[in-house]
């Protein structure tokens, strides 16, 4: 899963990415709005934590010109404009979140999750296929109820999969959502990460469709 | 007539038709008080009389008309004063409009400062609140450190901050508003907006909100502060409803009721009284006893308006918040 962080000032910026990242998202920090808007226009998001006070462009117009675009990625705006009418202007302008500032860490992550997983049409909370279950909360997996060890990027490419389980998922895709704008990109280590999961989890636990991409579960 | 528009052909005409008046009324008291030649007056001086009587009252009434503007002014200085009329109305003698201009500059001019000042308030507030942010996260470093102490100190302190920010920008705003006067809005669009967003804000926990307001209710305050008020209402009884909301408005004499309506556990008749206790600042209350509550006792106040708490029909909490009718 990979999250959109926009944040004019540095220290909450970093804060807040670090968090993230600890909690297994990959996390890519922008502090205007002109650069959000474009990232969210060009990279593939699950999910974006967004300022509304922003250098260059408001962080309602940024929002309202996604909505215009057809771009449906979820969107927690965390704002020091905390007053009811602000935050009606928020949800109406398009967020499926809102927060005022200040905030605690923890609040945040249990509502990105809830956002994540509501936008894949998740109930509940922990994600289960098979012997293996998802703990986005704890950021832990279980086979068979037994802990299993994952690095950050087998979890993401695990996270991806069973957040959208029974849809084949490409190998461009998961690329996009595990792997932070800055960090090296490599298509070829994705079937690196897909054939650790599968020595971790089981071997038919992943499928692969030829010429497609990866399945987790049965197609619906 | 254009120079009835003006002053002082108004007070001019009004004098000389009184003196006209008065001459004729003198010349016939002369007549009769002369010792030499007795008079016996006929009809012609009783026309005479009525001529001098009726030149006399249209000189009072012409100087009484010439001088009603400034009754006029006064009566829209107070309108402005009460906050039902936000400048000064209407066409005055061509003497007098300059000093309504001006006066409508100086209005201006206090709105305009008004704002400012309010913005400035935001800014300071918003500025601050990204800082304690921050401060809060390092409360959670200092907890994750072993430093408990700190941690809970840290964030007492923080959310302190918080509130003295929020109730003050809340107060600010309403005070603002109330300079901007002849405000109204619609407690449907206020609620229909609220009701929308508190879904999405309890999203997941399954509520419904349902909203059954008379699309001909107003109240006298602007939306900013409606949306405050029915904000803190609704999501208080989000919080602890079950299943449902309920948010309903009736008219009465003292003005428009709302009600906010859940079914949830309910709140102890004690812990009402607590809540909404006058005397204690909103800022100053204990936390977790109904701070949102507590703004909206004070916003209610300021409008002129009130809250009241009840047991609800579903066993919840009813909270209802009488305010002005627009």
């Amino acid at each position: 899963m990979r999250v959109l962080v926009v944040e004019d000032e540095a220290q909450l910026s970093e804060q807040l990415a670090g968090a993230l990242t600890r909690a297994g998202y990959a996390v890519d920090c922008v502090a205007d709005g002109e650069t959000a808007e474009f990232m969210g226009q060009t990279e593939g998001y699950d999910a974006v934590v967004l300022d509304l006070g922003l250098p260059k462009m408001d962080g309602l117009a940024v929002l309202r010109r996604w909505r215009e675009a057809g771009i449906r990625v979820p969107v927690l705006v965390l704002t020091a404009r905390g007053s009811w009418h602000e935050k009606v202007q928020g949800i109406d302008g398009g967020a499926d979140d809102y927060m005022a500032k200040p905030f605690q860490m923890e609040e945040v992550l249990a509502r990105l999750r809830a956002l994540i997983r509501r936008s894949g049409g998740q109930a509940s909370p922990e994600l289960r296929s098979g012997a293996v279950a998802l703990d986005p909360r704890s950021s832990s997996v279980t086979l068979d109820g037994v802990p299993v060890k994952l690095t950050g990027h087998e979890f993401r490419v695990l996270s991806y999969l069973m957040h959208h389980c029974g849809r084949v998922v490409s190998q461009g895709e998961l690329t996009e959502h595990i792997y932070s704008q800055d960090s090296e990109r490599d298509s070829n280590t994705v079937e690196v990460f897909i054939g650790r999961l599968r020595r971790k989890l089981g071997a038919e636990f992943i499928e692969t469709v030829r010429g497609l991409g990866y399945r987790i579960g049965e197609a619906p | 007539m254009k120079w009835m528009e003006s002053l002082r052909a108004r007070v001019i005409l009004g004098v000389l038709l009184g003196a006209a008046g008065l001459t004729g009324m003198l010349h016939l008291v002369m007549l009769t008080q002369v010792p030499r030649r007795p008079m016996v007056l006929h009809l012609g001086h009783g026309l005479e009389v009525i001529v001098a009587a009726g030149l006399l009252v249209a000189g009072l009434l012409g100087l009484r008309s010439g001088l009603s503007p400034f009754t006029r002014l006064r009566a829209r200085l107070a309108a402005v004063h009460t906050g039902e009329a936000r400048r000064l109305d209407g066409a005055y003698p061509t003497e007098v409009q300059p000093l309504v201009n001006d006066l409508n500059a100086l209005l201006d001019r206090r709105d305009e400062m008004v704002s400012r000042a309010m913005a400035k308030a935001g800014d300071l507030a918003h500025g601050l609140k990204t800082p304690l942010a921050v401060l809060n996260h390092e409360a959670e470093r200092a907890e994750a450190a072993g430093q408990v102490e700190l941690a809970a100190a840290i964030r007492q302190q923080v959310e302190k901050m918080r509130r003295q920010m929020d109730y003050h920008l809340a107060h600010a705003r309403a005070a603002a508003s109330g300079a901007d006067g002849g405000a109204s809005c619609s407690v449907a669009s206020s609620a229909e907006g609220l009701a929308r967003t508190l879904l999405r804000l309890h999203a997941g926990r399954g509520l419904a909100i349902d909203v059954e307001v008379a699309p001909a209710h107003s109240v006298r305050c602007s939306r900013e502060d409606l949306d405050e008020m029915l904000g803190n209402l609704l999501d208080n009884a989000c919080k602890w409803a079950k299943s449902r909301v309920t948010l309903g408005s009736a008219a009465s004499n003292s003005g428009i009721w709302i009600t906010v309506e859940d079914d949830g556990p309910g709140l102890d008749s004690a812990l009402m009284e607590q809540v909404l206790q006058r005397g204690v600042r909103a800022d100053q209350a204990a936390p977790g006893s109904g701070f949102g509550l507590a703004i909206v006792r004070d916003l209610a106040e300021l409008h002129g308006g009130s809250i009241h708490l009840s047991p609800g029909p579903a066993g919840g909490l009813r909270a209802s918040l009488v305010l002005p009718a627009a």
